[in-house]
């Protein structure tokens, strides 16, 4: 075993603490959650810039052809600042699901934009309960003639689909009465027949309805072959949740931070909080949760990284993560007492962001019954 | 030993039910969690003045009716069962007017009792205790009230407090003995004060739910009259101890969401079981099994402590351990919805995706604060530790 990083991913790591730190205070994320577009387009600019949306995509699409494992530090280190932008949606999910499931054409006509931040996708994969459906999906696609299809349906928590240029979703492909298989589309986010309606998110972040009624699609907006799209989403998939999984982990950390500075600091019946036993207890307990889950998540990294089986690794990180952020964030606020209850504070930041976490990809009782059935119960 | 309640209390409870039902019909209220925060209409404190509905348990003599704690138990259940916008009359009912009944003057019991039990104009209530130095440490308030004359000088500041913008009158904790070798429990009083009186201001404070509840208030040289003083100089720990048994003891400190219970057992039983999988509808039904359980004996805690009181013994150990019970179950009762309803629980209102109107969202944000206001699960726990089970102090 060998917990080190290396060379190449310590300075990563460094330079991007350093960027979150620098540019992405607490006051900037909560005036980016006020604004409509909920995204800084500057700092957008800047993240594309360094490289960071093309990380793990390959030189001929402008990607840095680099490790899966950087891909997840740089997440952690967001994940501090619970940085909100459209990374996730456009440059990992959108992005893998195109590099994994496209043929070169739609590789070649998309990624590069992708990566450059300036064309912006977003996924549709949840449905009117907020869940992914791509197994079996909700929305269908009819076929109506030759290579023309109509789609109808509703996805919920698509994230940025004011500003996104196009929306992949996975329906279900209807050639009459036959059920053709999940198939991925991509759909233009505007014109007839699709209806974008924002949603109000107890984070605060831009995820809004779409509904669509017989709106037009091709054979060229299918994404791979169809009937093959749950396969590729469930390719991608174990990236995806150790992605959530790093960032909940940095969110943590902040978590953890600032607790254990507020007691230092905090003085009631003369002497601060960090004295007293119960607290001192909270506080390692938070910090064990922080660096179990901080491990965990890092294995699951390491060995999607290396290209190695994982399936129980992911699941046993995402069940993981998903209890102890959370249990933390509600530690935190009763040690930060009134003051942690108000908007001004930061902690409500980290307390929304572990229960929306813990709820995107599966809880912990869904990733219980991965890690059993890995374990071949 | 009886579990049940006698036909007369069922017939109580039952006529309680009827006006409150009549009342949803009637659209004065919806049922949404956060009632006592929201809901404040002197009208509909009114209506149950007309009933003998408030001030209850105070004695005839002060236009009480001599009921038992337990009947007013029974009263408060149906009350928040549906939320029922109380907020007017309710602290004066809890606290206020028991406190005044047991420490205050002749002149206050005349002054303000009658007019509570009425439910009259200008009378809502809200607490002025926290400050930012004094939390947990409620004996370092700093707020000072200076004799001078026959008036008191009041300079300082309060936090936290819940329904200041709204409120006629502050129920505040000032210090009023400047000797630093004082015992510091026998250093601070206890004033009604006008928050009309020149050089009140109230500040608001949003909440991380981003709503407007609770403020800042401050006193800078507000004069307050001494018969507005109650009881003696410098008894107001005295008087707290007793008071709080009361503000921790009721019902609204389990039932405050009680509607995401009833919502989250409706759906629930809407659930298509063969779609959700029968792992995860076995996992739904050993959820809210647990949840059941925890809310029947958070009942009957709170149903103990005010038989406890009817008894005439003071609840100190059994207010506090129920209401830290409550509370936790009442976080627990949040986040488990949140996780049988899925991503939808977590939109607030606004559009028709949002599980229960955005109820269960809001009541997620809410959720740290249960735990918290009126004495944190800690505090609490070191009152059962120390006053109930005699150990140690350090």
């Amino acid at each position: 075993m060998d917990f080190s990083l290396n060379e190449e991913t310590k300075m990563l790591k460094s330079n991007a603490e350093k960027f979150v730190k620098e540019k992405c205070p607490s006051s900037f994320v909560k005036n980016i959650l006020k604004e409509e577009k909920g995204f800084s387009e500057a700092l957008w600019k800047e993240m594309a810039d360094l490289g960071w949306l093309g990380l793990v995509y390959g030189e001929p699409y402008g990607g840095s052809g680099g490790d899966f494992f950087d891909l997840f530090v740089l997440f952690e280190e967001m994940g501090k600042a619970v940085l909100p932008s459209p990374f996730f949606c456009s440059a990992v999910f959108a992005g893998l699901l195109i590099n994994e499931a496209g043929d070169e054409k739609v590789k070649q006509e998309y990624l590069p934009g992708i990566i450059a931040g300036k064309k912006i996708l977003t996924v549709g994969l949840r449905n009117e309960r907020g869940l992914y459906d791509y197994q079996d999906p909700a929305m269908e696609a009819q076929e109506v003639g030759e290579g023309s299809y109509r789609i109808k349906g509703t996805r919920l928590l698509v994230p940025y689909a004011h500003v996104a240029d196009e929306i992949v979703v996975c329906a279900k492909l209807m050639k009459g009465s036959r059920d053709c298989g999940p198939t991925l589309f991509k759909t233009k986010s505007q014109g007839p027949g699709i209806k974008v309606i924002p949603l109000n998110t107890i984070t605060g972040e831009k995820d809004f309805a779409v509904t669509y009624a017989e709106f037009p699609a091709r054979q060229t907006d299918i994404i791979g072959l169809p009937g093959k799209g749950a396969a590729y989403v469930e390719k991608i998939m174990p990236k995806l949740i150790a992605l959530k999984c790093g960032e909940m982990v940095g969110g943590l950390s902040k978590v953890v931070d600032m607790t254990v500075d507020y007691v230092k600091q905090r003085v009631q019946f003369g002497k601060p909080l960090g004295v007293l036993q119960v607290v001192q207890h909270y506080c390692a307990d938070m910090t064990t949760f922080l660096d179990t889950a901080r491990t965990i998540a890092y294995q699951a990294a390491s060995l999607i990284d290396a290209g190695l089986p994982c399936a129980k690794e992911v699941a046993m990180a995402k069940a993981w993560c998903s209890d102890v952020y959370k249990k933390s964030t509600q530690i935190a606020h009763q040690l930060h007492g009134g003051i942690g209850f108000t908007e001004e504070h930061d902690l409500h930041l980290y307390y929304k962001h572990a229960k929306t976490s813990e709820l995107d990809f599966g809880d912990s009782w869904y990733h219980r019954q991965k890690v059993a059935e890995a374990m071949g119960f | 030993m009886r579990f049940t309640f006698t036909e007369e209390q069922n017939k109580f409870r039952q006529d309680v039910r009827d006006f409150l039902q009549s009342e949803l019909r009637a659209g004065i209220f919806v049922t949404k969690s956060g009632g006592l925060a929201e809901g404040s209409s002197q009208e509909f404190s009114r209506k149950m003045a007309k009933r003998g509905w408030i001030g209850m348990t105070w004695p005839k003599q002060y236009g009480g009716q001599g009921r038992t704690y337990v009947d007013k138990l029974i009263l408060n259940e149906e009350i928040f069962r549906v939320q029922a916008p109380v907020a007017y009359h309710f602290l004066a009912d809890r606290q206020i007017g028991p406190s005044i009944i047991h420490f205050g003057s002749e002149w206050q019991k005349e002054h303000f009792l009658p007019r509570f039990v009425r439910a009259d104009d200008n009378l809502k209530f809200c607490l002025l205790f926290s400050e930012p130095n004094a939390g947990s440490d409620l004996v370092n308030v700093a707020a000072s009230a200076t004799k001078d004359g026959d008036s008191y000088v009041i300079r300082g500041q309060k936090v936290w407090t819940s329904g200041g913008h709204q409120a006629d009158y502050g129920w505040l904790l000032a210090r009023t003995c400047f000797d630093p070798k004082a015992p510091r429990h026998e250093s601070c009083s206890q004033f009604i004060l006008d928050l009309r009186l020149p050089g009140v201001t109230v500040r608001p404070i949003i909440n991380m739910a981003g709503r407007h509840t609770f403020n800042e208030v401050f006193f800078d040289d507000v004069r307050v009259e001494k018969r507005f003083m109650v009881g003696q100089e410098n008894d107001a720990f005295k008087q707290i101890m007793a008071q709080m048994d009361y503000e921790r003891s009721g019902i609204e400190r389990l039932m405050q969401n009680y509607p995401i219970y009833e919502k989250l057992m409706e759906s629930i039983k809407q659930m298509d079981k063969i779609k959700v999988g029968e792992a995860f509808y076995s996992w739904v039904r050993d959820s809210i099994a647990q949840l059941e359980i925890e809310f029947n004996i958070g009942r009957l805690l709170v149903y103990y402590t005010a038989w406890t009181i009817d008894q005439g013994r003071r609840p100190p150990k059994e207010a506090a351990l129920a209401k830290a019970y409550c509370n936790q179950y009442e976080q627990r009762l949040n986040d488990l919805a949140t996780r049988i309803l899925g991503p939808s629980s977590l939109l607030r209102e606004g559009t028709p995706w949002a599980a229960f109107d955005g109820e269960l969202a809001e009541c997620y944000l809410w959720s740290p604060s249960y735990t918290l206001q009126g004495g944190s699960v800690e505090v609490l726990k070191n009152i059962v530790a120390q006053r109930g089970l005699n150990l140690p102090r350090k």
